[in-house]
């Protein structure tokens, strides 16, 4: 680990104003950016006429970013990789596309992009800092309170407002070392540290640069924005990697063990939302929703007659379980998972404890590189030998061949 | 169930080109070992997806071995790879959450090896049995 001090040193950044507030000022990026011809098209979240949801919108006019455009809405009703995939699932979007989204999005995006379910070549990602959302079912109840606690929210940055994975994110701004070793992106608007009313802008790739300089924009490596918005992000982000061990391990004494487990997703339903909103679950036909888990009479009787009696539906925790066994790795502790579940099941607080050990097993992290292989889909010849022959240890046989 | 030996059920996974013909000729060769392992024959150790491991256990079986072919000598090359990684991780999982991995193996056994099936099937059921019997057998609303 490199020392925090530094991490960041190398980056550019370019302040920009022109708004009342930080996110106008973003709108009013976004506007020139249109009007510059820089991007044929933004995709963005925009207010829905009812003012009750935020959804994303492939926007052309840019009028309508004027009272609409939301580029940090205060919720998350639908993932944004699961937004780019769509937008590109049959292949590069035809025309230049610059996709604003969280960081949590953003590397769902490029999870997408390794699993072939999103082609990158006419995206610009931009991300922004994130200080969480609320739950969506609570903002749905009542929006004008939701809009209400949201301005304390990013008034704040870090309340116990937003959702329990949002306030335990260590990952909610852009990679603060110079090689941007954290996330792909091609820029990055910074809010945090900054004065009310400016943004700083960071290319982290040659497109982001270009971008830039078509707009007269010029990063400087030095400056007060450029290291207040670092010290302010590596605070914050030290901060949070504290808190999220502690709730892990709150998390941990909770779920741990199958009568904890079996307790914790007691109250499933089996409505699968979970899965169906997962931005990394991108398979079309799940295995659990599949011919495969739907089983003769005579298998359920069977079992009742095994147990004494069977559950239904059956197999919830199968469920659950398999789905981590299938996709932890990629998970990005997006949250939508706990927003969609009716039965308030904490599922994301839950996955993003297994996938961070697992990540951290395989020194893996999603959203990191473009480069990197998912862990399931590559292999090294020699590795894991902890895992041939456990609990056991490996026989005398075993070893010999390998020595 | 006290006075009477414990016999564990395991579920073996058993790849179609080594370890499957390993265990033919362990039985060929008239080796003597528990009669624990119901063999399930699969085309390759990475056809076996990590759910049916774990069914396997929800279902009620007290150890789950998958067996393959040595790495090097997999029948497509590479399966056998990808089968560790995804084991691993599946082990990871149990891990977190204390779902018992210890109940789940994986080894390398090849066409050859009956005496090493034999061993195999030996050491693992003598290790299930220090285990006792999968608590999920107790549990009724799965």
């Amino acid at each position: 680990m490199s020392d925090p001090k530094k991490e960041g040193e190398g980056l550019k950044g370019a302040a920009f104003s022109g708004g009342k507030s930080s996110l106008e000022t973003v709108l009013g990026f976004l506007k020139r950016t249109l009007a510059e011809g820089c991007f044929d098209a933004l995709l963005l979240p925009v207010k829905a006429p009812g003012g009750d949801s935020f959804p994303y919108v492939l926007v052309q006019d840019k009028a309508l970013l004027e009272d609409r455009g939301s580029p940090l809405p205060p919720i998350m009703p639908v993932q944004g990789g699961k937004a780019v995939s769509s937008l590109t699932r049959r292949g590069k979007a035809p025309r230049k596309v610059a996709a604003l989204m969280r960081p949590c999005e953003v590397r769902a995006t490029i999870e997408l992009f390794k699993l072939a379910q999103v082609d990158l070549e006419n995206i610009f990602l931009i991300s922004i800092d994130c200080p969480g959302v609320l739950p969506v079912k609570d903002f749905a109840a009542d929006p004008e309170k939701g809009m209400a606690a949201f301005g304390e929210v990013l008034e704040k940055w870090g309340d116990r407002k937003v959702r329990p994975v949002c306030q335990i994110c260590h990952r909610f701004t852009a990679p603060l070392s110079d090689d941007g070793a954290g996330m792909v992106v091609d820029l990055h608007i910074g809010l945090l540290g900054i004065e009310d009313g400016e943004v700083l802008l960071i290319p982290y790739s040659p497109a982001g640069e270009e971008i830039l300089a078509k707009l007269d924009l010029v990063p400087a490596a030095g400056g007060d924005i450029l290291s207040a918005w670092r010290d302010r992000a590596n605070e914050l982000t030290k901060k949070r990697g504290e808190e999220r061990r502690r709730a892990q391990e709150e998390m941990k004494s909770k779920v741990r063990g199958l009568n904890n487990l079996l307790e914790t997703f007691d109250k499933c339903i089996n409505c699968h939302n979970c899965m169906r909103v997962c931005p990394v679950c991108y398979c079309r036909l799940c295995y659990f929703d599949s011919e495969a888990v739907k089983h003769p009479p005579d298998d359920y009787l069977r079992r009742a007659g095994d147990w004494g009696s069977i559950r239904f539906l059956p197999d919830t925790i199968l469920f659950q379980v398999g789905r981590m066994s299938h996709m932890s790795l990629s998970c990005v502790s997006c949250g939508t998972c706990e927003d969609a579940c009716p039965m308030d099941i904490p599922v994301a607080q839950v996955f993003s404890l297994v996938a961070d050990e697992a990540q951290e097993y395989f020194g893996y992290l999603p959203g990191r590189s473009t480069d990197e292989p998912i862990p399931l889909a590559t292999y090294k010849e020699e590795e894991l030998e902890e895992v041939e022959d456990a609990p056991q240890g490996a026989s005398s046989e075993t070893k010999e061949k390998d020595g | 169930m006290a006075d009477k030996e414990y016999n564990p059920k395991i579920v073996g996974f058993l790849c179609n080109w080594c370890s499957y013909a390993g265990a033919d000729l362990a039985g060929s060769s008239k080796l003597k070992m528990p009669p624990a392992i119901s063999s399930i024959r699969v085309m390759c150790s990475s056809r076996v997806d990590p759910v049916l491991i774990v069914t396997a256990f929800l279902r009620g079986a007290d150890g789950v071995l998958v067996a393959g072919c040595h790495p090097g000598d997999c029948h497509y090359e590479k399966g056998n790879y990808y089968a560790r990684r995804r084991f691993a991780l599946l082990r990871k999982v149990m891990e977190t959450l204390d779902l018992e991995p210890e109940r789940f193996r994986l080894s390398w056994i090849s066409a050859s090896e009956g005496p090493r099936f034999k061993e195999v099937v030996t050491e693992f059921t003598e290790h299930i049995k220090g285990l006792g019997p999968n608590p999920v057998k107790e549990k009724t609303s799965l």
